[in-house]
């Protein structure tokens, strides 16, 4: 069982990539438009009246809205388009349960938005010099796992949302960008009100995103990074929790409605 | 005992769906799918679901398929209940649905039913082996490596009947199998079902072409409205009708009347159907007493009345559609 577990993980990831992920489409979502997203955040700082604009959020700022973006479009687009193409009910219909193949899914889209980080970082070296001589390098590597997991709690569960019916998905894509903004993914979280700041508490990569950065910024291994790693990974597991609870109600539910294919 | 002989029980079937429109106004729409249904499938049978449009065959199949969860009645397979024992079942059905969906069109042939395995957990060494036997057994042995994308609709539904029988399922539904597939190809389909038959596989078909039930089925249900009509074998189906045979005229339009006078003169077994083209009328009579039938005619051979008369034997086409029309009434 435990072998078949990987070769269906690896199997899976296949088939993700080939369908879904390389395109030219993708190639536009996770390069293109990061980089888009980071130039505007510099001439807006600069606008602002900073000479020397925070990389932190700028640049690296694009790089998790390539990640976020990369999940919800992937993950809203695989459940729609196996629905379309009646390759839903076949998943279902067999004995691998649906948030398996949707777990193994969303890692590889994930994997696929983290190109849009990885690119970040390169501009941020490359072309902007940034300096990572301060950083506390574990602190934002351990701050990045978090975030990525944070992300596939999030696209598990929102893939959950999506399966239940075919109006849901509009739904989901109204979230995209207000999520993005709620969680200050471009600017420090403290210029939005205090409510803003509430809203966005629910959120686990709110708190690994801010995690990354204060470690980039050089901070220890204090109580205050400490509390956001616990408060990241406590609220991704709540989400999973959740999705791991819809998913029974979803099995159950697309099949009543018949909302499984799309007719 | 006597339900695990069984491959299907299914009692008092019913699915209804719920469809909501309209935004500011919301309205349901209330479908009854299927309704009432009751029947059984033995254990190596060869089972033809028949019905026009709409009838709820395919809703049918998707409840048996573990796809819908009926609104009310029970399925067992193999003496187990489907609502129970969704996943142990799911190990044992194999099912394809009519039509060019169900694939990823940017993998090839191969990688597709790879794919499918492993989501039935097949070990890769049957696999390996499995793969090119399913190829060669619908014919895409040469375009195993092409990309489905590729592929006409006829070989995407070939591929379809592959995936379906990867992990060797003991029962397999094909929901209209031989829809888009060219006369040699279907032919070598029939053939391939009654092989999977002839294994001991048992089998739920449904299709439009009456012909392919009359030629594979044991038995066959015939659902309208979502309802079952008629269940029989096909001959004892044919044999419902008494006539035996049937005449096919064609007649126009404006001399349809003076034609229908003239029939009704035929004695009451004799069943008459009146199916209207755009300018033309088909005429099919059937009938025990051929030669009544033709007495009554041959003045009027060659004439504006009676055009192109033909005879031939009773077909379950025949059957099927005298079942449905007279189920209207
Ligand atoms: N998911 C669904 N939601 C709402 N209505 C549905 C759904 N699936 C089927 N129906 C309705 O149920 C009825 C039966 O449909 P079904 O697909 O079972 O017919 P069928 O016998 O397979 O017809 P065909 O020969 O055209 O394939 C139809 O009126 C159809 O509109
Ligand atoms: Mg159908």
């Amino acid at each position: 069982m435990k072998t078949n577990f990987f070769r269906l993980m690896l199997r899976q990831m296949d088939v993700q990539l080939r369908m879904r992920v390389l395109s030219l489409w993708s190639l536009g979502l996770f390069i293109t438009q990061p980089v888009i997203f980071s130039a505007v955040a510099m001439f807006l700082s600069r606008a602002a009246g900073n000479t020397n604009p925070d990389l932190i959020y700028t640049v690296i700022g694009g790089g998790i809205m390539g990640m976020w973006s990369g999940l919800v479009f992937t993950s809203t687009f695989d459940i729609r388009a196996d629905r379309r193409e009646g390759t839903l009910e076949l998943i279902v219909g067999s004995p691998t349960p649906l948030r398996r193949v949707v777990g193994f899914r969303s890692l590889l889209n994930i994997l696929a938005g983290s190109t849009s980080m990885l690119a970040a970082i390169l501009a941020a070296v490359l072309i902007f010099d940034y300096d990572f001589s301060g950083i506390n390098l574990p602190g934002v590597v351990l701050s990045f796992l978090l975030l990525f997991f944070g992300l596939w709690c999030m696209g598990i569960f929102l893939a959950n949302l999506l399966a239940w019916s075919r109006l849901s998905g509009t739904f989901v894509d109204l979230l995209e960008i207000p999520v993005a903004l709620l969680c200050g993914f471009m600017y420090p979280i403290s210029v939005l009100p205090g409510w803003m700041q509430n809203i966005s508490t629910i959120f686990p990569i709110r708190w690994s995103l801010e995690a990354m950065r204060d470690a980039m910024k050089g901070m220890p291994y204090n109580a205050e990074l400490l509390t956001k790693w616990l408060i990241a990974l406590g609220i991704s597991l709540v989400f999973l929790l959740i999705a791991r609870w819809l998913d029974g109600k979803v099995h159950d539910h697309i099949r009543i409605t018949g909302e499984l294919h799309s007719i | 005992m006597t339900t695990e002989q069984k491959a299907i029980t299914i009692n008092q079937l019913r699915k209804t769906f719920k469809t909501r429109h309209g935004f500011w106004k919301r309205t349901t729409r209330v479908t009854e799918a299927v309704q009432d249904v009751n029947f059984d499938v033995e254990r190596g049978e060869l089972f033809g679901l028949l019905g026009p449009n709409g009838a709820g065959k395919t809703t049918t199949v998707k409840m048996l398929a573990t796809l819908l969860i009926p609104t009310s009645g029970t399925i067992s397979i193999f003496g187990q209940d489907i609502t129970q024992h969704t996943n142990e079942i799911r190990k044992r059905i194999g099912f394809t649905f009519g039509g060019a969906r169900g694939l990823y069109g940017r993998l090839t042939a191969s990688e597709n039913l790879r794919y499918f395995a492993e989501l039935y957990a097949l070990p890769p060494e049957v696999t390996r082996k499995r793969i090119p036997e399913l190829l060669e057994l619908v014919g895409l042995s040469t375009r195993g490596d092409d990309k489905v994308e590729t592929y006409s609709s006829g070989m995407q539904q070939r591929l379809h009947l592959a995936r379906a029988l990867l992990h060797d399922p003991e029962l397999i539904y094909l929901d209209e199998p031989t829809v888009g597939i060219d006369p040699v190809g279907a032919r070598e389909l029939r053939a391939t079902i009654k092989n999977l038959k002839a294994m001991g596989k048992t089998i739920l078909l449904t299709t439009h072409y009456m012909a392919e039930a009359d030629e594979l089925c044991d038995r066959i249900a015939i659902i309208n409205n979502g309802r079952i009509i008629a269940l029989d074998t096909p001959s004892a189906l044919k044999n419902r009708i008494t006539a035996d045979t049937v005449i096919e005229l064609k007649t126009s339009l404006e001399h349809l009347p003076a034609l229908k006078t003239l029939l009704d003169q035929l004695d009451p077994l004799t069943s008459v159907t009146y199916t209207q083209n755009t300018h033309e009328e088909a005429v099919s009579i059937h009938t025990v007493q051929p030669g009544t039938v033709i007495e009554l005619l041959s003045p009027w051979l060659n004439t504006d009345l009676v055009h192109n008369m033909e005879m031939r034997n009773q077909t379950l086409e025949d059957v099927y559609i005298n079942i449905i029309q007279g189920d209207g009434k």
